[in-house]
C-alpha cells in the first residue's frame, strides 16, 4: 500500500514535491509580473495616451451591396455614395461649455442660400444622445450634398468630434420602373433585430425591406470588414494599430434577374398611370418572369433619401387610398372572370362531358332561367358550340356547362394549372394565394356570415365570378395550359454572380404541378384561344400580333354594382410553341377585350419584334 | 450561499467524501451527457446548462469537483508509476471520459482544467519531475517544431536531446523508452504535416485562437483594450472607479472575465502585484496542508484543488495581458458569475476541511 511505511523519507518526499509545485507557481507568477511591468511601466506613456480619449476605434467597413441586373446584363439597381455628417461622441470635448460652443458653431453654418444646415431641436437631441451612445457615430445630417460636406470640412478645425462618413446607398436609375418587385432598402428596424432570422445583423445596417432586395438580402449584403484605428484628439484617423490585423469587407453578390428591361419598359408605358392594376409576363417553359408591373407606381428612391424627405414620401404612399405599396401582380386577388371559362371548358373536355361540337339545350337569348333566378349574359349569342362560346365568351353556354360538370372537376382542372389556394412560391415575399370555392370551402369560409352553398352559385363560378386569382396565377395558368408540359415555379432569379462575374448559382426550372391534360382537350383549348384573338369576331382580337399565332381569353370581372368591370386579358404566344404568357388586369377599366388586350398586344409586339424594330428604327 | 456551503463542507467527515467520490463522479457524467444530447439550454451557442426549474446548474463545474474527488480517491489507493503501466489504466479512464464529454460541448478551456488536475495528480501520486517532463515533452515538440520563431528548430533538437537524456537517466522499460522518444520525433514532424493538410480556414481558426490580435472581428479588440487599460494604470493606478477605459464600457459587461484589466487600470502595477501576492499566499497556505498530514487522499485533494485554482488564475490573467488566447475561464474570487464562484467556495470548503480534519482517520 501507499503509506504502509511512513517515515522520514516519505515526509521528505512530500516536502520536496510541495517545494517543486511552489517553485512552479512562482515561476509563472514571475512571468505575469514581468509582463505587467512591461505594460504598466515601460509602455505606460503610450498606453495612457491611448486610453485618455479612448483613441482606439473599431471601424466597421461596410461591404458594397450587390447590384441587380436584367437578363441581358443591364443594371436595374446600383449603389451611390452618400455622405453622412455625424457626431463622434468620444472625440467631443468633455466640458459642457466647449460642447455648447460646438453646438452653436454648427447652428451658425449656413449654405449658399443662407439656410441653416441644422435645426436646433434635432441637433440638441443628437448631442444628448452622445452622452450614452459612445461607441458609434450619431448622424446629424443624413445624405448630405457635396456642398454641405465641403462646408463642414471647411470648419473642421473648430469642430472636434464632427466627422464625415461615406456610406453607400441604393440607387434605382429607372425610378418607378419595376419598383414593386425590386423592393427597397432601409435601416433595420428594432423589431427585425429581435427576430431570430436577423440575429447576425446589427443596429444601423441597411437591409432589403421588400421585394428582391429583401428576398436576396443575404446574397447582396456581403460580409462587413472591420479595422481598428487610432484617432487623434479631434476624432480623425491617424493610423492603424501595429500588430493588429484588419478584416477587409467582402462585397455582396450580384443578382441577374429574368426580367427583360425592354419588355418591362414597354409594359410600364403601355399600362396607363391612372389605372390601378397589374401586368405579368412570364416564360411558360421555365417560369422565368419577363416583366411585372403594378400600378399605381412607387419610386423606391424615396427610401434612400434623408429622413425628412423620406418620411414625407413614405407618408404619401402609405396613406394613399389606392395603396401603391401593394404589389398587385402577386398580392392582388381578383375574380378571374371569363378567363376562367377556359378552366370550365377544359374540365368538361377532360372528363368527356362536353366536346368540341357540343351544343346545349338552351340557346343564349341574353340570359338563362335557373329556378326562380334569371342570370344574364352580356349579349344574345344564339345556340353555340364550345369554340364559338369561348370566342364570344357566352355566359349562358357556360352556365349550362358548369351545372353539368360541377365544381370539384372544374376546380381540380384549375389547380392542375396553377390556380387555387396553394402559393406558386415566387421568390419575392408577399405572394397571396387564390381561392377556388366548392361547396365545402365555401361553407367554411362563409360560416360567420351564414351564407350556405347553393347549386345556383355554380352559375357564377362557371364564368369565373366568385373565385380569386392573382395576376401572377393567371399568367402561369394560361402559359402552362397552352404548353401542356407542366407548371414551373415563377421566379426572378436567373443567376447569382460574384463581384468578378463568376457564376455562383443558377436557377433551374422547378416543376411544381403536373399541369398536363389529354392531347384532345389541349387541341380544343388551343383552337378556342386562337379564335378568341385571331377570328374576326373574337372578343380578344385587339391582342393579335402580325404573323404570330397569339391565343388568349378576355375577361370582364364584375365587382361592384354600377362600377365598370375589371378588365382582364390573358394571352400566350406563339400557340404552336408558347414562349411568353401575359396576364393584364386593369381595375374598373371596362371590358377586357377593349382595355386590357391592347396592353398585352404591345408587350407581345415588343417580345417578338422588339429587336427588329430597334434595328430599323431611326 | 457559497460561504455557507464552504462552511458546511468544512465539517463533513473525510470518510464520507471518500465514499461519495465515485457516485458523484458517475452522477456528473450523466449531467455531462444530458447537456451534450440536447437536454441543456443553449447559452451563447454552446449548450452548457441544465435547467432544473429552481436553479440552473452547469454540469461541467459539477464535474470538476466530482472528478477531483474521484481521481484523488483512486490515486490515493493506487499510486502510479511508469514501471507499472497498468496503474495508469483506471485513472486515465477516469480522466478521458469527462474530458471528451466537455470537449464535445465544446469547451476546450474547461477540458484543459481536467488535464491540469490529472497532471498534478499524477505528479503527486508517484511520478518524478523527470517523468512529468517526459509526459509533456510531446506538447513542446509540437510547439517548437512548428513555431514561426527563428531558431525553434534548434530548440527542438535540444529538446529531443533532453528527452533522450531523461530517458537514459530514468531507465524506463524498453517499450516505454522507445515510445517517448518516438512520440517526440513523430509529434515534431507530424504537426507540420497535419498543418499542411488543414484547409486555410482551419489554419486561420487555429492562428486566431493562438494570436487574438490577428482577429479584429473577434476577441482581438477586447484584448487590445484590456492591454491598454492595464498599461494605462501605471505604477499606482488611476484610483478606484476612475478607469476611463473601463468606465466607457469598452469592455462589455458580460466579460467579467476581464476583471483583472479593471483591477490593473484602477490600482496599477502595485495593485496587481498585491493581488498576485494574495493568490500566491493562498496557494502556498493550501499546499502546506500536504506537509502536515500523511493521508494520501487529503494530500491529493489539496494539491489538485490548488491546481484548479492555479490554472484558472494563470489562464485568465495571461489572457488579459495578451499572453494567451481568449478563453472563458474566470478569475477565482474576483470574476462575477454564479457557477464558478460556487465551485471556488466548494474548493475552499474542501481545503478548510482537509486542514482541520486531515489528521483524523
Amino acid at each position: 500500500m501507499y503509506n504502509a511505511s511512513f517515515g522520514n523519507e516519505e515526509l521528505q518526499n512530500r516536502n520536496l514535491k510541495v517545494l517543486v509545485l511552489l517553485a512552479l507557481i512562482f515561476f509563472f507568477f514571475t512571468i505575469i509580473i514581468s509582463r505587467l511591468f512591461y505594460l504598466q511601466y515601460l509602455h505606460y506613456e503610450e498606453n495612457l495616451e491611448r486610453s485618455e480619449n479612448n483613441r482606439l476605434r473599431r471601424v466597421v467597413l461596410t461591404a458594397e451591396r450587390g447590384f441587380i441586373y436584367d437578363r441581358k446584363g443591364r443594371i436595374l439597381v446600383r449603389n451611390r455614395p452618400s455622405y453622412q455628417i455625424a457626431l463622434q461622441s468620444l472625440s467631443l470635448p468633455r466640458k459642457k461649455s466647449e460642447k455648447d460652443s460646438i453646438f452653436r458653431r454648427l447652428l451658425e453654418i449656413r449654405d449658399l442660400n443662407g439656410v441653416q444646415l441644422f435645426d436646433s431641436a434635432s441637433l440638441d437631441t443628437a448631442f444628448q444622445r452622445t452622452v450614452w451612445i459612445k461607441n458609434r457615430p450619431i448622424r446629424i445630417l443624413e445624405d448630405a450634398t457635396p456642398e454641405e460636406v465641403a462646408l463642414i470640412e471647411e470648419h473642421s478645425g473648430d469642430l472636434p468630434g464632427v466627422v464625415t462618413l461615406i456610406e453607400s446607398r441604393r440607387e434605382y436609375p429607372y425610378g418607378t420602373l419595376a419598383a414593386h418587385f425590386l423592393g427597397y432598402t432601409g435601416e433595420i428596424s428594432e423589431e427585425q433585430l429581435k427576430q431570430e432570422e436577423f440575429k447576425d445583423y446589427s443596429l444601423g445596417d441597411r437591409i432589403g425591406q421588400k421585394g428582391l432586395e429583401l428576398q436576396y438580402d443575404r446574397e447582396f449584403r456581403g460580409v462587413n470588414g472591420v479595422k481598428i484605428i487610432e484617432v487623434n484628439a479631434s476624432g480623425r484617423e491617424v493610423g492603424v494599430i501595429e500588430g493588429m490585423g484588419s478584416q477587409e469587407p467582402v462585397p455582396g453578390m450580384h443578382l441577374v434577374t429574368t426580367i427583360d428591361l425592354d419588355l418591362q419598359r414597354v409594359a410600364e408605358e403601355a399600362f396607363p398611370d391612372s389605372v390601378r392594376g397589374a401586368v405579368v409576363a412570364i416564360d411558360p417553359r421555365t417560369g422565368e418572369i419577363l416583366a411585372m408591373v403594378s400600378s399605381p407606381r412607387l419610386d423606391p428612391n424615396i427610401f434612400s433619401l434623408k429622413r425628412r424627405e423620406r418620411n414625407r414620401g413614405w407618408a404619401e404612399v402609405a396613406l394613399d387610398s389606392t395603396r401603391p405599396l401593394t404589389n398587385r401582380a402577386i398580392a392582388g386577388a381578383y375574380p378571374p372572370a371569363s378567363v376562367f371559362k377556359l378552366v370550365t371548358a377544359g374540365a368538361g373536355l377532360e372528363h368527356g362531358l362536353i366536346g368540341r361540337n357540343t351544343h346545349f339545350q338552351k340557346a343564349c337569348t341574353g340570359g338563362f332561367q335557373f329556378g326562380n333566378r334569371y342570370q344574364k349574359c352580356w349579349s344574345s349569342h344564339g345556340n353555340l358550340n364550345l369554340i364559338h362560346a369561348l370566342r364570344l365568351s357566352c355566359d349562358v353556354y357556360f352556365y349550362q356547362a358548369g351545372l353539368l360538370i360541377d365544381m370539384p372537376r372544374i376546380n381540380e382542372f384549375g389547380e392542375r394549372f396553377g390556380l387555387g389556394s396553394d402559393l406558386l412560391g415566387i421568390d419575392i415575399p408577399g405572394e397571396r394565394s387564390g381561392w377556388l370555392p366548392d361547396s365545402i370551402s365555401f361553407n367554411k369560409r362563409n360560416k360567420r356570415n351564414g351564407w350556405r352553398w347553393a347549386r345556383g352559385l355554380i352559375l357564377n363560378l362557371a364564368i369565373g365570378q366568385g373565385q380569386l386569382v392573382t395576376p401572377l396565377q393567371q399568367a402561369v395558368f394560361i402559359g402552362s395550359l397552352a404548353r401542356n408540359e407542366g407548371v414551373f415555379r415563377p421566379h426572378f432569379m436567373k443567376e447569382i454572380r460574384s463581384i468578378d462575374g463568376a457564376l455562383v448559382r443558377r436557377q433551374e426550372p422547378v416543376k411544381i404541378r403536373e399541369g398536363v391534360m389529354k392531347p384532345e382537350t389541349h387541341q380544343v383549348l388551343l383552337d378556342a384561344m386562337d379564335s378568341v384573338v385571331n377570328h374576326i369576331g373574337g372578343t380578344g382580337k385587339r391582342g393579335a400580333v402580325k404573323n404570330i399565332r397569339v391565343g388568349g381569353k378576355t375577361g370582364s370581372g364584375e365587382w361592384k354594382k354600377g362600377e365598370k368591370t375589371h378588365a382582364w386579358f390573358a394571352s400566350v404566344a406563339p400557340l404552336d410553341d408558347p414562349k411568353i404568357a401575359v396576364a393584364v388586369i386593369m381595375e374598373a377599366a371596362g371590358g377586357g377585350g377593349a382595355m386590357a388586350a391592347p396592353v398585352a398586344q404591345k408587350i407581345m409586339q415588343e417580345f417578338f419584334y422588339g429587336d427588329t424594330l430597334k434595328k430599323e428604327g431611326p | 450561499m457559497g460561504s455557507f456551503i464552504a462552511a458546511g463542507l468544512a465539517f463533513i467527515r473525510i470518510d464520507y467524501l471518500k465514499r461519495l467520490a465515485l457516485p458523484f463522479y458517475f452522477l456528473s457524467l450523466i449531467g455531462l451527457v444530458i447537456v451534450l444530447f440536447g437536454g441543456g439550454d443553449v447559452v451563447k451557442g454552446a449548450g452548457r446548462w441544465i435547467d432544473l426549474g429552481i436553479i440552473k446548474i452547469q454540469p461541467s463545474e459539477f464535474a470538476k469537483i466530482a472528478y477531483l474527488m474521484a481521481f484523488s480517491y483512486w490515486l490515493s489507493r493506487h499510486p502510479v508509476s511508469f514501471f507499472r503501466l497498468k496503474s495508469f489504466l483506471a485513472p486515465f479512464a477516469l480522466f478521458i471520459v469527462p474530458f471528451i464529454l466537455v470537449l464535445q460541448q465544446p469547451d476546450l478551456s474547461t477540458a484543459l482544467v481536467f488535464t491540469a488536475i490529472t497532471l498534478v495528480g499524477f505528479y503527486w501520486a508517484g511520478l518524478t519531475v523527470v517523468d512529468m517532463f517526459l509526459l509533456i515533452s510531446p506538447v513542446f515538440s509540437v510547439i517548437l517544431s512548428h513555431s514561426q520563431f527563428a531558431y525553434s528548430q534548434i530548440f527542438w533538437g535540444v529538446l529531443i536531446c533532453l528527452v533522450a537524456l531523461a530517458l537514459f537517466y530514468r531507465r524506463l522499460p524498453k517499450a516505454l523508452t522507445s515510445f517517448f522518444f518516438l512520440i517526440n520525433i513523430f509529434a515534431g514532424y507530424a504537426s507540420s504535416m497535419v498543418w499542411n493538410v488543414l484547409k486555410p480556414h482551419q489554419q486561420k481558426r487555429v492562428e486566431t485562437f493562438l494570436d487574438p490580435m490577428n482577429d479584429p472581428l473577434g476577441d482581438g479588440y477586447q484584448v487590445l483594450q484590456s492591454m491598454t487599460a492595464i498599461g494605462s494604470g501605471g505604477l499606482t493606478g488611476k484610483g478606484f472607479g476612475e478607469g476611463s477605459q473601463t468606465n466607457l464600457s469598452f469592455l462589455p459587461e458580460e466579460h467579467t472575465d476581464f476583471i483583472f484589466s479593471v483591477l490593473g487600470e484602477q490600482f496599477g502595477f502595485l495593485g496587481a502585484v498585491f493581488v498576485l501576492t494574495l493568490f500566491f499566499l493562498f496557494l502556498w497556505r493550501g499546499l502546506t496542508i500536504c506537509k502536515i498530514y500523511e493521508d494520501p487522499f487529503v494530500n491529493l485533494m489539496t494539491v489538485c484543488a490548488c491546481a484548479i485554482f492555479l490554472f484558472h488564475i494563470l489562464v485568465n490573467i495571461a489572457m488579459t495581458i495578451g499572453l494567451m488566447p481568449v478563453t472563458g475561464l474566470p478569475l477565482p474570487f474576483l470574476s462575477y458569475g454564479g457557477s464558478f464562484a460556487l465551485t471556488c467556495m466548494v474548493l475552499v470548503g474542501f481545503l478548510v476541511n482537509m486542514r482541520y480534519q486531515g489528521g483524523r482517520y
